[in-house]
């Protein structure tokens, strides 16, 4: 009997299959561990990452779905909510003990209800409206605060990219 | 990389060797001519390091196999932290730094990493698919020999210390203590994840075993480091280089003796506590264990907020966080409500319904939280049980009656003067006995909400960000102030009732506060909630030191309040409590002052009322 952590994650992939949320495709790397998958995360209709194509790399603790699991954008990406290394820094994907940034509630962050699906739905739309509050990219968060137009230009030009258009 | 990196050190080496043949022509000369060289040295000792690093990886292969990419990450930064720390040891032992004593030490950073990949595989048992009888034997292998290499190095360092006193063996000692306890933790874990591989069914209990082995693991290592550190404090310096694996040692410890003693508690509550679901429950819901995704078919347990899980899945959140994985419910801090009354229903249309309830919410949470008429006649009931037979069983002395005489007669003159308005039967106190003439017949304070009876609904109307639910939050806010107003009203009247009878008699005032106390405390406010209990405290601090200083409520805000009260209670009573309460403080205080003070006071009472009735009077014409 392989742990629950395995049959829920399996669970959820069928599911994400089945029943694939729009804008967002998501699976395992490879099917020996279901611990690491790969996302594709259409940007949102109406906003500055419209059109792009984000890919980024779930990695699953093996307490699964007791701890949340750990999320990293594997593109360049610039926005207020995710780090420059690619993390995302969302509070659903923050137990409730720990508060890196010390603003969350625990009502928003990470419970064994949550599930890959709503982690990358919250993410769309942490694309569509950032937060700029939490400070995980302080650059991005002024910018997109005070020069809107700078920041849609450098998302547009992220978007081009990992479409593998020149700039 | 690898291969070049050990081929150049190869050549090297043999370049060295051959030189010094080459040099010497015989065995023994060669080898003073290299011990003598320093660059050959060096080169010997590269040569050294690249021979293990060698062995490392020919000892992978042999029990691991290749390396994951998260394995090798995690065996990298650790590596660099023993390292770090074994530099840091260096300092402390810089007396005997010699060849033996790195040799030791590189020893030692090996069997550490093994140890390191060890744990790994047994924790990575949990998540793959199929493991194959080779991982068995790998690990079983490794775990043994790993074991015994641990053992008796550390008999080793034991019986070297005990013939030659306290050396750098003690470090190692201690090291491979520590390293013999996370075998033995490795060991048990991969027992516990074996066995349960063997059976088709969850392991219930297999969570419980892990957070007690890590207790006890966690709290032998605790005691080595600290004897550790306490030993080497007294003989060396300070040991820093176990600070940081301490430190996090510690921390683990404290987590796991935390999550022991919580989720001892929410377990034994959900055990004892909560009800099993009925099949008939699970048949309303839809019947998925949202934690695990699976079916609920055998053991799910009901929490007091009506959502239904697997016993087993519950107990495992439960060693983490003691709430309710869908509402966030702190299970340790809600009384167990055995509710019948709240059926699960399927999480989208509960969610669903969250919306549409808000507005319901909105409207009755006022009428729960505000006095509704029939517990305000309750509430006066209470006084009058509590505070009558007092103050009727007791002969009133002269003083006292006076100044009934003078709190009754001041609304007749004020009736002389002013015309009375119709719809005032509350003005006049001689409606009522007149020892109530002191109680004047506030609004009591609105009955504390009961968070516990609130419905699904109305909770998650409290929850999020949304205006709507900030508005309940403020809503639910304002009714707390609302009764903590209500409360310091009532007490400064206690207050004054208080003084009066100690003023008169000191024995009977001492049994009045309790008394009053008591009835608020017991009849009204059964349940214990935030309100209640701040109540109490109020009380319990302002009856104490009985009013000997008479606490004269500020007019303007008391009025504020009431009138805010009374918009909700009943409309007549609202001018003649605020007279009553008004009057209070001030025939306190004529008491105290002197006669002649007297008449003066009653002019300026007399024009208050005024005042106040005309306002009552504009206020009824209006309606």
């Amino acid at each position: 009997m392989a742990g629950s952590a395995l049959r829920r994650l399996m669970a959820e992939y069928k599911q994400l299959t089945l029943d694939p949320p729009e804008g967002i495709v998501a699976g395992p790397i490879s099917e020996d561990n279901f611990f690491e998958w790969e996302a594709l995360i259409a940007g949102p209709e109406g906003t500055c990452f419209e059109g792009g194509v984000f890919p980024a790399r779930l990695v699953f603790p093996p307490d699964y779905p007791l701890s949340p699991p750990k999320m990293k954008f594997t593109c360049d990406m610039f926005h207020p909510n995710i780090f420059a290394d690619g993390r995302v820094c969302i509070s659903i994907l923050h137990a409730p003990g720990d508060d890196p940034m010390g603003y969350e509630l625990s009502a928003e962050r990470w419970s064994p209800v949550q599930s890959v699906e709503k982690i990358l739905l919250s993410v769309v739309s942490m694309l569509a409206e950032p937060n700029d509050e939490s400070g995980a990219n302080v650059d991005a968060a002024i910018m997109w605060r005070e020069r809107r137009e700078e920041f849609n230009a450098i998302a547009r030009r992220l978007v081009r990219k990992t479409l593998g258009l020149p700039p | 990389m690898q291969l070049l990196l050990s081929s150049i050190c190869m050549a090297l080496t043999s370049a060295v060797i051959g030189n010094a043949y080459y040099q010497k022509q015989q065995f023994y000369p060669a080898v003073v001519y290299i011990t003598k060289s320093n660059a050959s040295m060096a080169v010997i000792y590269i040569q050294f390091f690249v021979i293990v690093f060698m062995f490392g990886k020919l000892l992978r292969k042999i029990f691991l196999g290749t390396l994951r990419a998260a394995e090798f990450e995690h065996l990298l930064e650790r590596f660099w932290y023993a390292l770090t720390e074994t530099c840091l040891a260096f300092t402390v032992f810089r007396d005997d730094f010699n060849p033996r004593f790195v040799a030791l030490f590189t020893v030692l950073l090996f069997l550490k990493s093994f140890h390191w990949l060890a744990e790994e595989r047994v924790d990575f048992m949990e998540r793959s698919p199929v493991l194959g009888w080779l991982f068995h034997i790998r690990v079983g292998s490794l775990l043994t020999l790993l074991g015994i290499l641990d053992y008796v190095l550390l008999i080793h360092a034991y019986n070297s210390t005990l013939v030659r006193g306290p050396t750098v063996q003690l470090v190692f000692g201690f090291e491979y203590a520590i390293l013999l306890t996370v075998i033995a933790s490795t060991a048990i874990k991969y027992v516990l994840h074996a066995a349960e591989m063997r059976t088709d069914t969850p392991w219930e209990n297999k969570a419980v075993f892990l957070l007690y082995t890590e207790l006890v693991i966690g709290l032998i290592k605790v005691v080595l480091y600290i004897l550790f550190v306490v030993i080497m404090a007294k003989i060396y310096a300070l040991p820093m280089f176990v600070f940081r694996p301490m430190f996090f040692t510690i921390r683990n410890f404290r987590k796991a003796l935390n999550d022991v003693i919580m989720s001892r508690r929410a377990i034994r509550n959900m055990n004892t506590l909560y009800p099993d679901a009925t099949p008939e429950e699970l048949r309303q819901s839809d019947n998925i264990c949202i934690i695990c995704r699976e079916d609920m078919i055998n053991h799910s347990k009901k929490l007091p907020c009506g959502h239904i899980f697997h016993t087993t899945c519950l107990r495992s959140w439960f060693q983490r966080q003691q709430t309710c994985p869908t509402c966030r419910l702190n299970i340790l801090r809600t009384p167990a409500v055995i509710s019948t009354a709240m059926p699960r229903a399927g999480d989208e249309a509960a969610a669903a319904a969250a919306g549409n309830a808000a507005p319901d919410a909105a409207g009755a949470q006022p009428a729960g939280g505000l006095p509704v008429p029939a517990p305000a006649a309750g509430v006066d009931g209470n006084q009058a049980r509590a505070n009558g037979p007092l103050l009727a069983g007791q002969a009133l002395p002269p003083s006292f009656a006076d100044l009934f005489g003078d709190a009754n007669g001041l609304p007749n003159l004020a009736r002389l003067s002013v015309p009375p308005p119709p719809v005032m039967p509350m003005l006049s106190p001689f409606m009522m006995p007149p020892q109530f003439g002191y109680f004047s017949p506030m609004p009591p304070p609105p009955i504390p909400l009961d968070l516990t009876k609130f419905t699904d609904e109305e909770l998650r109307a409290m929850e999020g960000h949304q205006r709507e639910q900030i508005e309940q939050r403020l809503k639910l806010l304002q009714n707390i102030n609302l009764m903590l107003d209500s409360a310091g009203i009532m007490m400064s009247q206690y207050q004054t009732l208080a003084s009066r009878l100690q003023l008169t008699a000191v024995p009977p005032a001492s049994a009045a506060a309790p008394s009053v106390e008591g009835a608020a405390g017991s009849g009204v406010y059964d349940k214990p909630s935030t309100s209640a209990t701040a109540m109490a405290q109020l009380e319990a601090h302002q009856v104490t030191p009985t009013a000997t200083a008479p606490v004269a409520p500020p007019l303007p805000a008391e009025k504020v309040t009431i009138e805010d009260l009374g918009a909700d209670a009943d409309e007549d009573d609202v001018p003649s409590t605020a007279t009553e309460a008004v009057s209070l403080p001030n025939s306190d205080a004529d008491f105290e002052e002197n006669s002649s003070e007297l008449g003066e006071l009653r002019k300026r009472r007399l024009k208050f009322l005024e005042e106040r009735n005309r306002f009552a009077n504009e206020h009824t014409q209006a309606e």
